[in-house]
């Protein structure tokens, strides 16, 4: 761990070709000890590509990046020893059961006691719901079995890392919500970052966000930040009475770009868009307020579904590589 | 939940990081599985199979013309047996068998699985060639000599000379190893397992032919062994040369095919 400022993953620069196409276009970012980081991008943005290079199972063509503070390039078995992983569409052997899978992962790190990894095994299978299917070959496992089986071989030796590649793709709903609540369950040990194409995912546990497009970050923020939307901001309120009076004070006001109303059962709801957070803060309640025929009775700052912020940056970033 | 203080860690190193549980998985594998008792009935029947006919059926069979018997020892037979056809037969078995160990789990991501844990590249291939190199002395060859030398002692009368047949043995193990670090190789550096069974074999049965149109080749490759063997394990004359250079260039072969995958493998991408 690079112990001066608690950082686990540090990317600088790190890029990937292939044959002359940008996979991974140079990539700068940090990921904060004991956070859900989510990386977020369309099929084929270069996440499995970054997180393959962060295990150095393929090598970067430009760039470093460093893991606990050690090169993964140079030091890839000795951050591999504090690291567990779940690739996009985990296989195993399919001989094997589940508990001896996760007997096999386990001696890559242990060497005893034996009662103690078999100990550690039943935890573990328990945790991923896997206990009545532990002494059954994988290969009679369904997708979601065996990306439960994914979770618990990463995490079976406590990985002070946890980088899961897609971890919740194959799963149904109910799987989807157990794989979060195991991620959550698993960050008070470990520093989680994983991919994801399903946004819902990523608001519910991610502290921080990385969204890539076609190989380049395109946002990097704490979800909350990235949540409240990218440039303009948004106020949303409802009022009751004659709202003209409100429409000519807004109008007024040099911060406010937009300004959309619509009336239902005589309240008027009111979008104003502006560019001036601070303004806005100080002086929008106390002006809307300040109209005598009108009643405030709610107001507040517009809170973005990941998505719509998503598809925005994703529309934008398009657009700008056109 | 345990802490991870509660267990003894593993402390490998460089190129053994893995190596250990590698290892032990692949062992795990053949012994536990049983898959070892179906090889070995399988190599009895391929290899003795033709041992036995040739020192028991083919005699038995045979008119007692002569000049027939006068050019078919049993014993020479059974030697030829052994150690042309089980040498061939246990070649091509081998690229069988093995021809998916690599480039198959290349294919499906087990390697990038395994790969991401603590484990070095070397490792991963070293496991399973001394894996598969056990089971090619225990099974393939081991099982099958000691049979087949107690067939050919019975038919002979009394025990077989000795230190003959074992040359002749470790002739065959070298061959079979040669075969076996060939398609494990074959598995690093190529990218389908068509690729990996078509070179082996085409080398294989290239072998079969080429060495009669070159007669060097001979010299410098193990594919002249199958011919070879007999002749060492029988006492036969033959130049030294002739005799063992072969066995050393096939050491020699089978070396650099490991080296040559040991290089390759850190520079793959998976």
């Amino acid at each position: 761990m690079d112990k001066k400022n608690g950082i686990v993953i540090e990317t600088q620069g790190l890029s990937k070709s292939y044959k002359g196409v940008e996979a991974l276009k140079p990539l700068s970012l940090q990921v904060p000890k004991n956070s859900i980081f989510g990386f977020l991008g369309p099929n084929g943005s270069g996440k499995s590509t970054t997180i393959k290079l962060l295990l150095d199972l393929i090598h970067p063509s430009g760039g470093s990046a460093t893991v606990f503070g050690l090169d993964t390039v140079r030091k890839s078995p000795e951050i591999r020893t504090r690291v567990g992983y779940m690739a996009q569409d985990q296989r195993f052997y399919g001989h094997m059961t589940a508990r001896e899978t996760l007997r096999f992962v386990a001696g890559f790190f242990y060497a005893g006691p034996k009662a103690e990894i078999e100990k550690r095994i039943d935890e573990t299978l328990e945790l991923v719901d896997l206990v009545g299917k532990a002494d059954r070959p994988v290969q009679g496992f369904s997708g979601g079995e065996r990306q439960r089986l994914g979770i618990a071989q990463a995490q079976v030796n406590y990985p002070d890392l946890l980088i899961l590649d897609e971890p919740a793709a194959a799963l149904d709903p109910q799987g989807r919500h157990d794989v979060l609540m195991i991620m959550e369950r698993l960050r008070k040990h470990s520093t989680i970052f994983f991919s994801t194409h399903i946004l819902d995912d990523v608001q519910k546990v991610s502290d921080t966000v990385a969204i890539l497009n076609h190989g380049e970050l395109v946002a990097l923020a704490p979800i909350e930040e990235l949540l409240v939307g990218s440039g303009n901001v948004v106020y949303l309120f409802t009022t009751i009475g004659d709202g003209d009076g409100i429409q000519t004070l807004l109008s007024d006001m040099s911060w406010v770009t937009d300004i959309n109303r619509s009336g239902v059962n005589g309240r008027t709801q009111w979008q104003v868009i502006v560019d001036d957070e601070d303004a806005a803060e100080a002086q929008l309640l106390r002006s809307v307020q300040s109209g005598s025929e009108v009643t405030v009775t709610e107001f507040g700052r517009k809170k973005f579904e990941l998505e719509e912020i998503f598809l925005e940056i994703i529309k934008e970033s398009n657009h700008g590589n056109k | 939940m345990a802490t991870n203080s509660t267990f003894v860690i593993v402390k490998e190193q460089g190129w053994r990081m893995g190596f250990a549980n590698l290892l032990c998985n692949e062992n795990l594998e053949l012994w536990r599985s049983h898959r070892w008792i179906k090889q070995a009935g399988l190599w009895l029947l391929a290899v003795n199979g033709f041992v036995v006919i040739n020192l028991f059926v083919l005699p038995a069979i045979i008119l007692p013309d002569e000049n027939v018997s006068s050019m078919m020892d049993p014993v020479s037979e059974g030697i030829r047996a052994l150690f042309q056809i089980g040498t061939t037969a246990l070649a091509i078995g081998t690229i069988t068998m093995t021809q998916g160990k690599v480039i198959g789990e290349r294919e499906t991501g087990i390697t990038a699985w395994i790969l991401s844990k603590p484990v070095s590249r070397p490792a991963y291939f070293l496991a399973k060639i001394v894996a598969h190199s056990l089971e090619i002395i225990a099974i393939m060859v081991g099982i099958q000599s000691v049979v087949a030398y107690g067939l050919i002692s019975l038919a002979n009368g009394e025990a077989f000379p000795l230190l003959p047949f074992l040359i002749g043995v470790g002739g065959m193990i070298l061959h079979t190893f040669f075969y076996l670090a060939l398609t494990l190789m074959l598995g690093v550096l190529v990218k389908t397992r068509s690729q990996v069974l078509g070179i082996a074999m085409g080398l294989f049965f290239g072998g079969m032919l080429l060495p009669n149109l070159i007669n060097q080749l001979g010299l410098v490759t193990p594919w002249l062994l199958p011919n070879i063997l007999p002749v060492l394990a029988l006492q036969m004359q033959i130049p030294f040369v002739t005799a063992y250079l072969p066995i050393l260039m096939t050491a020699i072969w089978s070396m650099v095919f490991i080296i040559v995958a040991l290089w390759k493998l850190p520079r793959l991408e998976f």
